[in-house]
């Protein structure tokens, strides 16, 4: 194996590249771009298996939303295997995971969305009130504007009206789920 | 004669010129579901939970839609606070 693939520094901006493709869904960086870019020394038919193999083991992390210890075991045994990785290798990879864990959760959570998903929120309160000569009449509106949105596509903006008594009734809601999410996240 | 006064807006609240009240709606029904998504095809160990919630708003011509979103629960409880927000300065009113 060319000696350039055992070394570790590369292979920082390596795992960069290929969370861009496989999580971020960065388009256009292919096989060729990250060998010349980051392994212009080694041929395309040997960086190509190398490539498979650090992609698998980073699909493999994420997949499995591995936690240090996991990931620990997990590097080590890729280690000990044959055609496996090398320590300083496995250090290199435990940082990005550690660094960019939660960036890469975040786009396997919306990946897997399919409906749209809340992007803004505002909202006002207006009084309706007349004046010359007949009563003051207060009819407090709510007004709340939702931006939702599915992923890659344009939001639709909602425009909500609310009097007070429908501002109640989705708040008795609300609790309702407050309180499902609270039992939800009892520990076991 | 009618007049709409501003009471209460939050800092990044609507201006006038982004919305016409004809084209508010009327929010007719809420349905919630909390769920946990648990795998998928590009993450086996998703286990995130969220909010889904179906709207059924009518237009002034009466005409029923629904509208469906999902929210994470940090965005759920910002909405929760918001709306808690509103629920106060509504009765102050």
């Amino acid at each position: 194996m060319a000696a350039e693939l055992e070394g570790s520094k590369a292979l920082g901006g390596l795992l960069s590249g290929l969370a861009q493709e496989a999580f971020h869904g960065h388009q256009g960086i292919t096989e060729e771009l990250l060998r010349s870019q980051l392994y212009p020394e080694v041929s395309l038919e040997e960086f190509r298996p190398f490539l498979a193999k650090m992609r698998g083991i980073l699909k493999s992390i994420a997949s499995a939303d591995m936690d240090f210890n996991q990931l620990e075991a997990f590097l080590t045994a890729q280690t000990k295997k044959q055609g496996g990785i090398t320590s300083d290798q496995a250090a290199v990879i435990s940082k990005f995971w550690k660094n960019h864990k939660t960036k890469i959760r975040e786009s396997l959570m919306n990946q897997s969305r399919w409906d749209s998903g809340l992007r803004g929120l505002s909202w006002r309160v207006d009084g309706k009130s007349q004046s010359r000569h007949s009563a003051q009449i207060h009819t407090p509106v709510a007004i709340m504007e939702l931006e939702i949105g599915k992923s890659g596509q344009e939001s639709e903006f909602l425009c909500l009206e609310f009097d007070e008594v429908k501002v109640s009734q989705l708040l008795k809601k609300l609790s309702e789920v407050e309180e499902s999410i609270s039992t939800l996240m009892q520990p076991a | 004669m009618e007049h709409h006064q501003y009471l209460r807006s939050p800092p990044q609240a609507l201006s006038q010129s982004n919305l016409s009240l004809f084209s508010s709606i009327q929010l007719v029904d809420f349905q919630w579901k909390l769920g946990m998504a648990v795998s998928s095809d590009s993450c086996r160990s998703l286990k995130y939970p969220y909010v889904a919630v179906l709207l059924k708003v009518a237009d002034h011509s009466g005409q029923v839609k629904n509208k469906c979103f999902e929210m994470t629960i940090p965005q759920f409880q910002n909405f929760y606070r918001q709306f808690k927000e509103i629920a106060a300065v509504i009765e102050t009113v």
